[in-house]
């Protein structure tokens, strides 16, 4: 068993997610399942692989320095739950 | 004084350097970059990632990453990684900032600083392309914290350097330095004020011979005053608290500026984990060698370049050499008016006079009211012995404030220096002639006195009377 | 109503003035709203389509039309910014959101004079593979079991524009296919899923899920109009960094079902005594057929298949934990009220996403935490390399390879199993193309003894998409598999 209600909340602090009480039984019991999984991938020998993070074989593209300011304020803080003087506004954050 | 303070201990230091890149949009979007801008007002929904947007980057920002590589005598890698580096915070609007974690687009080099012990070799470790954050406002209001996100995803570089520093002065050596060498290379505008330029400062200290002690950050220092200061400040800290059979903690702080002290960062107390993985909207970046060795080809001629020419093409000493190469307008300067002049006179000129008024009305070279074609002239009229150097100093001033020229500063004032032998000779005649006494006293060993002649004679020439003649005539005529 | 609409047989009638844009879009309307028990559409853009389906019309008199297939209604996955449409990734944490910008995918809809009815369900943010997952409820398929009456899931996570398209609330949809989710729901509901090479179609505006994998493609009614559609919407895109440059084809035009002398390959990995004896049948015979309309069926080997599916499972959750950090009620979406601003995000995360994405976001925050990131990320991302180098390996030797889609036909929605181990297992035939980056397309082939469709999945190399058509249309062409469902919402 890897995750265990104490790992399973810290995981759910690094990820910004509450958990509940009566939730983290069955959670860590999916979790748990799951990593049983894709720990079967533990008896594959990859010593002499290289990863691939992506399967696209091409050259970054680039763009040329060219400003394009086609966003308004208003288009960018059209959705903000909470705005003020063109401003996003969240809670209180002491530094 | 800070030697006193930390006597017996050693200090460690570290820098990390965030340079901002002179392009005209961002790293990963088009919006603009321009400073003081309307709050959120240069924001693309890139920048604001907005749900299925992506990056694509910014090729003038890989040129000057891979220029400022070259600059600080770095290795350039050909292949590099763009990661992302995962953490919530109410400035990064992704919930990560791409980075460059395992593989940098510039390695290992170095950059030379003058110390009081000489020339010291500070290693750098890399120097990766990242993206800025938002800005955070926290005083607007007492229950929220306001974002602005024009600075969101602007391009930086980071240039963290070894832990090789070992004083306050050392530290801001290898700012300045580093700053002069963007620069020179025009790739960061290093405005230290506006926060175009940040150095975060790794400080421990340890007892000579025993094992390095733990270190603290501090975060986003944009003077030089501030570096010197959060770094004596946080020394003595560790030390009192080591002396005190207390333990450092590792941790980030933050410094401020008013009291000059340094605080531990609340925000930053949980440990982090950034989960750095490679970004899977960016494929790796290539660069092929014809294309780096054209960028090589374009790097101008560079400060420690610069200054060594400088020793050996106009005699200068390194100390005068440094100061003015420090600053690439400074050195342009010097370059403009030493053409063709005597190097030590225009040394002396530039780095002496000009420099008192240029602080004097807090200005930089590039807005000096002098230029160089002034103070070259006046400095010729020095060379040919037409005004004498306190006439010069009235010239200059002068020319401060009404921006005319040496030469008709000097016909206006009537400045122009005597230098016809028979004139001062006759000069020299009526001084040695009402003196007699003194005269005698001379001769008799009092050789002192030789300076009351030379005074009493520009005196009676208002000043005007070339010194030298005015010195080689009185010598003459006192050994008749 | 039964219809025989295609993208090809609409564009006719349109031509020849047969049927108005404004006509069929108001037909397909009505269809959605007699079908509302299927829950395909999160939004339907009713006002807003008769008005563009007018414009349409009016294109048409003054011989202005943006393409052929101009006036043309479709259905839009729920994934896909649309510009002034309600955009929700089926999650609550967006269920408030409507863009101010186009997705390039549907932009090129648009650009081509396609009209969009409005947005389908899906699972939450694509995760998932019976649609289950979805705020807004799940799909039902609209097949059903000749043996029962109940409800059976679509697949997923496309199960909206699976289900629409078979159940004739659009004609054609866009999808998106992460590890399956174009052509598991394709099989599940008798529709045709394209899920083209990693690169070929643009992901800008399209809500991620797994950066490295998400595709989008169409779910359509034939393998024609497969072709049609990814005509419309392939090319590179340059907001897109990892859109490729490759120049696109004209798949429509140069369609061709000649296979002569084409080798197919038969992977034995695939083989499974868990397999139904109807899906093996209908993998069989396709493989006879190919054989007689001239091609060469080799046996394969894909050494690694079996470990695609662990491997998917630790990079789509790591790259989806970063993915959907944005989501953070700060700048759009759900805000919850919290003590502090870690409250908040707590909160917000924690109420606006469901189980199953949470699920996703933390095996996806641990695999690439530190301690982790060896043994789980880079291992996966070798394996991932094992598993890429298998089809390089396989396509020396064939053209195309032919697998089941699935390894079951459609199943009730009440039997969907607990563990959701269990439910990726649905993925694992489709997994590997999107590890390894290539296009696959799932076809119907015939239905099974409880009358619900069996699909099978072709593989090509990358940006072989015009072969893998061919291919999939000669198949197409010889069965001419023509099953609708009973339409059982309208009794």
């Amino acid at each position: 068993m890897e995750f265990d209600k104490k790992s399973l909340l810290k995981l759910g602090k690094l990820a910004r997610i509450s958990i509940s009480e009566d939730k983290l039984n069955n959670l860590s019991k999916d979790l748990n399942s799951i990593l049983e999984f894709v720990d079967q991938l533990k008896e594959i020998n990859t010593d002499q692989v290289d990863p691939t993070s992506n399967s696209l074989n091409q050259a970054l593209e680039v763009r040329d320095d060219k400003v394009d300011n086609q966003n308004s304020t208003e288009d960018v803080l059209e959705n903000a739950p909470e705005k003020e003087m063109d401003f996003f506004v969240v809670p209180k954050v002491i530094e | 004084m800070v030697a006193q303070m930390i006597e017996g201990w050693n200090l460690v230091i570290g820098i990390e350097i965030h340079a901002q890149v002179n392009s005209k949009s961002k790293l990963f979007s088009s919006s603009p970059t321009d400073f003081g801008s309307k709050p959120n007002s240069q924001v693309s929904l890139i920048d604001a990632a907005m749900p299925g947007m992506l990056p694509v980057i910014n090729k003038f920002c890989i040129e000057q990453a891979v220029k400022s590589g070259i600059g600080l005598n770095a290795k350039i890698n050909k292949k590099s990684i763009f990661d992302r580096k995962n953490y919530f915070y109410q400035d990064l609007p992704q919930g990560y900032q791409i980075s460059q974690y395992k593989d940098p687009i510039v390695g290992e080099g170095f950059v030379e600083i003058e110390t009081e012990n000489g020339q010291k070799k500070i290693g750098v470790e890399r120097l990766h392309l990242e993206q800025d954050a938002g800005k955070s406002l926290h005083d607007q209001d007492p229950n929220f914290t306001f974002v602005d996100l024009n600075r969101s995803g602007i391009a930086l570089m980071e240039i963290v350097s070894k832990p090789d520093m070992s004083s306050p002065e050392e530290a801001v050596e290898y700012v300045r330095k580093v700053r002069s060498i963007l620069r020179y290379l025009g790739t960061c505008d290093g405005n230290m004020e506006q926060g175009s330029l940040r150095a975060d400062v790794n400080v421990s200290v340890n007892k000579p011979g025993n094992e390095l002690g733990t270190r603290c950050e501090i975060k986003n220092l944009n003077s030089f005053k501030f570096i010197h200061a959060a770094i004596v400040y946080e020394a003595k800290r560790q030390i009192k608290l080591i002396e005190q059979g207390e333990s450092v903690n590792q941790e980030t702080r933050l410094f401020n500026t008013q009291s000059g002290e340094t605080r531990s960062m609340r925000s930053k107390e949980d440990a982090h984990d950034y989960r750095y993985f490679p970004d899977p909207d960016l494929l790796p970046l290539t660069l092929d060698d014809d294309w780096i060795k054209g960028l090589q080809d374009s790097i101008p001629e560079l400060p420690d370049q610069i200054k060594e020419r400088f020793i050996n093409e106009y005699s200068l000493s390194s100390y005068d050499a440094n100061i003015i190469v420090s600053d690439k307008a400074t050195s342009e300067y010097f370059e403009d008016v030493v053409k063709n002049r005597n190097p030590k006179l225009v040394t002396t000129w530039v780095t002496g006079e000009l420099f008192s008024i240029l602080n004097k009305k807090n200005l930089i070279i590039e807005d000096s009211p002098i230029t160089s074609k002034q103070l070259g002239e006046l400095v010729d009229n020095i060379e040919n012995g037409k005004i004498s150097n306190r006439q010069a100093k009235e010239v200059l001033e002068e020319m401060c404030e009404s921006g005319k020229g040496a030469l008709e500063i000097i016909d206006e004032k009537g400045l122009s220096q005597i230098s016809d032998e028979n004139e001062i000779e006759s000069l020299v005649d009526n001084v040695l002639n009402s003196n007699p006494k003194n005269v005698k006293k001379y001769k008799n060993g009092k050789e002192k006195l030789f300076g009351f002649f030379v005074g009493e004679a520009m005196k009676l020439s208002k000043g005007k009377a070339n010194p030298k003649i005015v010195n080689d005539l009185i010598k003459k005529k006192l050994s008749q | 109503m039964k219809n025989n609409y295609t993208l090809k047989s609409l564009a006719t009638l349109l031509e020849n003035n047969k049927i108005s844009s404004k006509e069929l879009t108001s037909e397909y309307l009505k269809n959605i709203e007699s079908g509302k028990e299927l829950n395909c559409y999160n939004t339907v853009s009713k006002e807003k389509a008769l008005i563009d389906a007018e414009k349409s019309d009016e294109r048409r008199k003054s011989q202005n039309l943006r393409s052929k297939f101009d006036g043309i209604p479709i259905g839009i996955k729920d994934l896909f910014c649309t510009k002034g449409v309600t955009t929700t990734a089926s999650s609550k944490i967006l269920s408030n959101f409507v863009p101010n910008y186009e997705s390039t995918v549907t932009q090129k809809c648009d650009d081509a004079g396609l009209i969009s009815l409005g947005k389908l369900n899906c699972d939450e943010f694509a995760m998932g593979s019976t649609n289950k997952t979805s705020f807004f409820g799940p799909v039902n398929n609209p097949w059903k079991s000749v043996n029962s009456n109940n409800k059976l899931v679509p697949g997923g996570s496309s199960g909206g524009s699976a289900a629409a398209v078979s159940g004739d609330l659009c004609v054609a949809s866009l999808g998106t296919d992460t590890g399956g989710s174009i052509r598991q729901p394709a099989s599940f509901t008798g529709t045709v899923g394209l899920k083209p090479s990693y690169g070929r179609v643009s992901r800008w505006g399209i809500v991620a899920f797994a950066s490295s994998l998400d595709q989008a493609g169409p779910i359509t009614k034939t393998v024609e109009d497969a072709a049609i559609f990814l005509d419309i919407i392939s090319g590179h895109d340059e907001k897109d960094s990892t859109s490729s440059v490759n120049p696109k084809e004209n798949y429509y035009e140069n369609l061709n079902p000649d296979i002569k002398g084409m080798k197919i390959g038969i992977p034995k990995e695939f083989r499974s005594d868990k397999l139904p004896a109807s899906t093996q049948k209908s993998w069989d015979e396709c493989a006879d057929l190919l054989k007689i309309n001239g091609a060469e069926i080799l046996d394969i080997s894909l050494p690694h298949t079996m470990s695609a599916l662990p491997a998917y499972y630790i990079i789509a959750p790591a790259e989806a934990s970063s993915n959907l950090a944005r989501y953070d009620g700060v700048r759009y979406g759900l805000r919850v009220k919290g003590n502090d601003l870690i409250d908040m995000y707590e909160k917000t995360r924690s109420e606006g996403f469901g189980d199953e994405v949470k699920r996703r976001i933390l095996i996806g925050t641990y695999v690439l935490s530190s301690g982790y990131y060896d043994a789980y990320y880079i291992k996966a991302q070798k394996i991932r390399s094992l598993i890429k180098s298998d089809y390089v390996e396989a396509f020396k030797k064939v053209d195309a390879i032919l697998t089941p889609s699935t390894p079951s036909t459609a199943f009730e929605i009440a039997n969907e199993p607990s563990d959701p181990v269990q439910n990726y297992l649905n993925d694992i035939f489709t997994v590997p193309v999107n590890l390894a980056g290539l296009p696959g397309i799932s076809i119907p082939f015939a239905n099974d003894e409880n009358n619900l469709p069996i699909g099978l999945q072709l593989i090509t190399n990358s940006f072989e998409e015009q072969k893998l058509l061919n291919v999939a249309r000669n198949i197409e062409e010889t069965i001419n598999y023509s099953e609708t469902p009973e339409k059982w919402w309208l009794k």
